[in-house]
């Protein structure tokens, strides 16, 4: 295609896009920079460099337990909602009729919710039936967040595939085990591992609702360094912080490259 | 032309944990808040006590106010900073899309608490913006915008304006460029095309997102705690300050009634919205 | 309702009395179809006429509300669809996009548990009888639409299935490759002997295609017969109209002609005859068809009495349109280029041979 005169809109554009990524991106870099400063107190720009704060994340045992349990808490959680959420949208993907609409709707409301009130209204409900302030009241709150995100993208997906692929199976003599496990689950791959990532990212995050069920012993990252950082204002929230996203990192690119998560567009 | 009924691979009775789970850990619980907001602590004489409270109460009513009011003006500034970006990914952005929709995509990765950390650094009395505009000469005395609202608006927006970005940016993509040109041809300024084309075809995407953000923004709260020197009362805030401080559970039960409201309200547009465009 | 001759021999497949409702649609009214074995048919019609969903029937996609499905004389009615023993090629060929070529086609092998050496032996035979050797490890996308096919009917083909359901084989291709790959269906059918059931919209692929036809609309099968057959002789109007172009004329039996009846045609006064072994019923009323090429025309005061409205040269052929006196529709001739065409405006003659006007059921 020939260049003509460059387009004044999209150039006025660019330059907009372009504030708007410094704006996006100006919290994260300043607090990865500010991790590494070797300063008793929070400074940006910073003068001395040290790794001294990410040592605190050893050190200090709560910053560590709780990322433990964080990480466990998300992936235990994703493969609960997963496996609850997959069968589910599986039955619904090539389902019609006024049954379709309300389930899917329910399905997919708990992130819709609040976590605030979900986790309030939880913990009053799972002491009642004595499951207690627990690694497991944590682990059932997690898994009905997990759920809507793994159902939304199977669902996509599996409704994106044309049902004639399972039919072939079907006809080449495939029972219905079969044809799950050679041909739907194979293809539905990449909405379960979008899905689950989702669903891994919320719960690392997910303060409001892990919020209430905080003991001494259980509790998870993003509550213990919001207590830390109503005592004390130090980096090693910084470096606490910049651990846990390159651990989300991590998990992305894990996936990426196992599944290929590009081709989604459900995302 | 094929039959109305494909042959199925999974029977519909494989909703049946889902639905099981969630019934039990997610509509019980909710029911019984709803219960306990009309049956505990003072509620158990009058049971429209707590509600009547928060209905009839200034402060309370100023709060939940005030929640619509953060709701409304966050998705205002999302929509106006998230169209031009939404536009100039799906129409300029060329080789750039892949990098900016990495770059909307991953404060997903970060927690909320780095990303207000980060703004506390950055609008502090001492913090970067303040200090960069006393060095330019833009301003005379440190810039204290921590303690300022603003700040909150500026933590909701940069978190939620991705979606704002990311739901506009789907149907700007199915909206043929064509129409616009068809418009241009038959002699309309570039901005009446748009204007007149494809602002019009993008209302869908801007009400999608316009919901989405208002119902984030509603349950948001560790924003307004960490920013705004606690200023900022919204909602939520208020339910955490309720079960942390006073341990009234009945009533911290019906302020979270009130948010659910809130939220199954907009849930209900959502669904309007996806039944219209024929997805339901 | 079965109509017109089938070839003879044993019977593949019968359907007896099927009909399917979708809510308040009726797709199929009681259907009764005998399928010969060894050969081609073709189901034939327009979109919403029953033809995908009587293979949905067959395949065992779709249970029917009545009848019963006869496969070489066993009621498979209540099996499903992956024990029938049955072939499918869908539309869109659905290969499966995470399987290689080779996958694809020994899966029906893999879901009889065939030992895995006997089933790569098999697909190498099968992948050279389809003419696409050394394409094992290639996968779906790397594909020709014309390849995918033929990966899919050796995917369908190597379980040796009691018959073969093509649905809308070649819609997705493109004219030059569509041709090519109607000759080659019917060298695979031929080779390997197999029933095959056709289902498609296109007459000139039913034609080329098929050894019988069963012409359906709107749920039932309205005529079946050798292409030919259902070609030259249609038993009623939509038939004659939907395989090609027809001249349907409005008459009344005025008596006896040689071979069959006499006509006067309705509003024109003319006279003509038609061949057919029905006795002669004088004063009853009748719709007539005449194929394009069938008909003659002939200098002035020989035959009815036409003009030529119109004249148009189509390639191989040139269609005349002629204005009969009497008649509403106009009449199309279709003839060798090259002959001598007759202007518009001139006044000529039309004619036809009594035995290539067929009466047609309808009432006029």
């Amino acid at each position: 295609m020939r260049r003509r005169r460059p387009d004044p809109v999209a150039i006025a554009l660019g330059a907009f896009v372009l504030l708007f990524a410094v704006f996006i991106l100006a919290p994260i870099v300043i607090v990865v920079v500010a991790s590494f400063s070797a300063e008793n107190f929070i400074a940006f720009p910073i003068t001395r460099t040290s790794f001294r704060w990410y040592w605190r994340i050893v050190e200090y045992r709560p910053f560590l337990d709780s990322l433990i349990t964080s990480v466990e808490l998300a992936f235990a959680s994703a493969a609960i909602g997963a496996a609850i959420a997959v069968p589910a949208a599986l039955a619904l993907g090539r389902a019609r009729g006024p049954v379709v609409t309300p389930v899917t709707t329910f399905l997919l409301a708990p992130i819709s919710i609040p976590a605030v009130v979900l986790g309030f209204a939880l913990l009053y409900f799972l002491s009642a039936l004595a499951f207690g302030v627990s690694f497991r009241s944590l682990l059932v709150a997690h898994s009905v967040v997990a759920i809507p995100y793994v159902f939304r993208t199977v669902l996509s997906v599996y409704r994106a595939l044309p049902a004639s692929l399972e039919e072939s199976a079907a006809i080449l003599g495939a029972g219905r085990w079969q044809v799950l496990w050679f041909v739907t689950l194979p293809l539905v791959r990449p909405g379960l591992f979008a899905g689950c990532l989702f669903a891994v990212l919320i719960s690392l995050d997910n303060l409001p609702l892990s919020f209430f069920f905080g003991t001494a012993q259980t509790n998870t990252l993003p509550v213990v360094v919001l207590s830390y950082m109503q005592n004390q204002f130090d980096p090693s929230i910084a470096a606490i912080s910049t651990v846990q996203m390159a651990i989300a990192v991590a998990v992305l690119l894990v996936t990426e490259r196992m599944y290929g998560l590009r081709r989604l567009n459900a995302l | 032309m094929s039959a109305r009924r494909p042959h199925r691979a999974a029977p519909l009775l494989w909703l049946a944990p889902a639905l099981a789970f969630l019934a039990l850990f997610f509509v019980a619980p909710l029911g019984g808040n709803l219960l306990r907001s009309l049956t505990e602590g003072q509620a158990q004489d009058d049971a429209a006590f707590y509600y009547a409270k928060l209905l009839t109460d200034e402060y309370y009513l100023s709060v939940m106010w005030e929640t619509i009011r953060v709701s409304l003006i966050t998705t205002l500034i999302c929509l106006a900073v998230g169209y031009p970006v939404a536009l100039f990914l799906v129409r300029h952005a060329g080789r750039w899309h892949g990098v900016l929709l990495f770059l909307l995509v991953a404060p997903l990765l970060t927690s909320i608490i780095m990303r207000t950390f980060g703004w506390r650094v950055l609008l502090a009395r001492r913090g970067l913006l303040s200090n960069t505009l006393l060095d330019l000469g833009l301003i005379a005395r440190p810039l204290d915008l921590l303690n300022d609202p603003v700040s909150v608006f500026v933590g909701l927006v940069h978190v939620l304006v991705p979606f704002m970005v990311l739901s506009i940016a789907a149907v700007l993509q199915g909206i043929d460029r064509r129409l616009e040109e068809s418009a241009r041809v038959l002699g309309a300024s570039r901005l009446r095309a748009f204007l007149s084309v494809t602002l019009p075809l993008s209302v869908e995407g801007m009400a999608t997102g316009a919901i989405l953000v208002f119902m984030l923004t509603n349950g948001s709260f560790v924003t307004m705690l960490l920013l705004g020197g606690g200023k900022v009362v919204t909602m939520p805030l208020l339910i955490y300050q309720q079960f942390t401080m006073t341990q009234d559970l009945a009533f911290a039960s019906a302020m979270g009634n009130v948010l659910l409201l809130a939220a199954l309200a907009c849930l209900a547009l959502q669904v309007g919205m996806l039944r219209r465009r024929g997805m339901a | 309702m079965r109509a017109g001759s089938e070839m003879t021999g044993p019977v593949a497949l019968t359907l007896a009395g099927i009909s399917k409702r979708f809510g308040a649609t009726l797709a199929l009214r009681p259907l009764e179809l005998e399928v010969p074995a060894g050969r081609i048919l073709a189901l034939l019609g327009p979109s919403g006429c029953g033809k995908t969903t009587t293979l949905r029937v067959i395949a065992g996609f779709e249970v029917p509300d009545s009848g019963a499905v006869l496969l070489g004389g066993r009621d498979v009615t209540e099996l499903p669809p992956n024990r029938r023993g049955l072939g499918m090629v869908f539309q869109n060929y659905s290969l499966f996009p995470h399987m290689s070529v080779a996958e694809n086609v020994a899966f029906g092998l893999r879901m009889r548990r065939l030992p895995r050496a006997e089933r790569d032996a098999r697909v190498q035979e099968m992948l050279e009888v389809v003419r696409l050797p050394g394409y094992g490890d290639r996968y779906a996308h790397q594909l020709s639409g014309g390849q995918q096919q033929r990966v899919a009917l050796a995917r369908a083909l190597i379980t040796r299935p009691a018959v073969l359901l093509l649905d809308e084989p070649l819609g997705a291709l493109d004219k030059a490759l569509r041709e090519g790959m109607q000759f080659e269906l019917r060298e695979l059918q031929r080779r390997f002997g197999i029933t095959t059931i056709l289902v498609t919209h296109d007459q000139e692929e039913a034609l080329t295609m098929s050894d019988s036809i069963a012409v359906m609309s709107a749920g039932e099968v309205v005529q079946t017969g050798t292409p030919r057959e259902v070609y030259e002789r249609p038993r009623t109007r939509f038939v004659a109209e939907f395989l090609g172009t027809a001249n349907v004329f409005a008459a009344t039996v005025t008596g006896a002609a040689p071979g069959g009846w006499a006509v006067r045609l309705d509003g024109a006064d003319a006279a003509a005859a038609l061949a057919t072994p029905e006795p002669p019923q004088p004063g009853r009323r009748i719709l007539f068809a005449v194929r394009p090429e069938r008909l003659r025309i002939q200098p002035a005061g020989a035959g009815i009495p036409a003009t030529v409205r119109d004249a148009v040269f189509r390639g191989s052929y040139l269609v005349h349109e002629l204005a009969v006196p009497g008649l509403a529709a106009p009449v199309f001739v279709y003839g060798q280029a090259g002959a001598a065409d007759a202007p518009p405006g001139a006044a000529v003659g039309l004619a036809w041979r009594a035995e290539d006007a067929v009466p047609l059921a309808d009432p006029p």
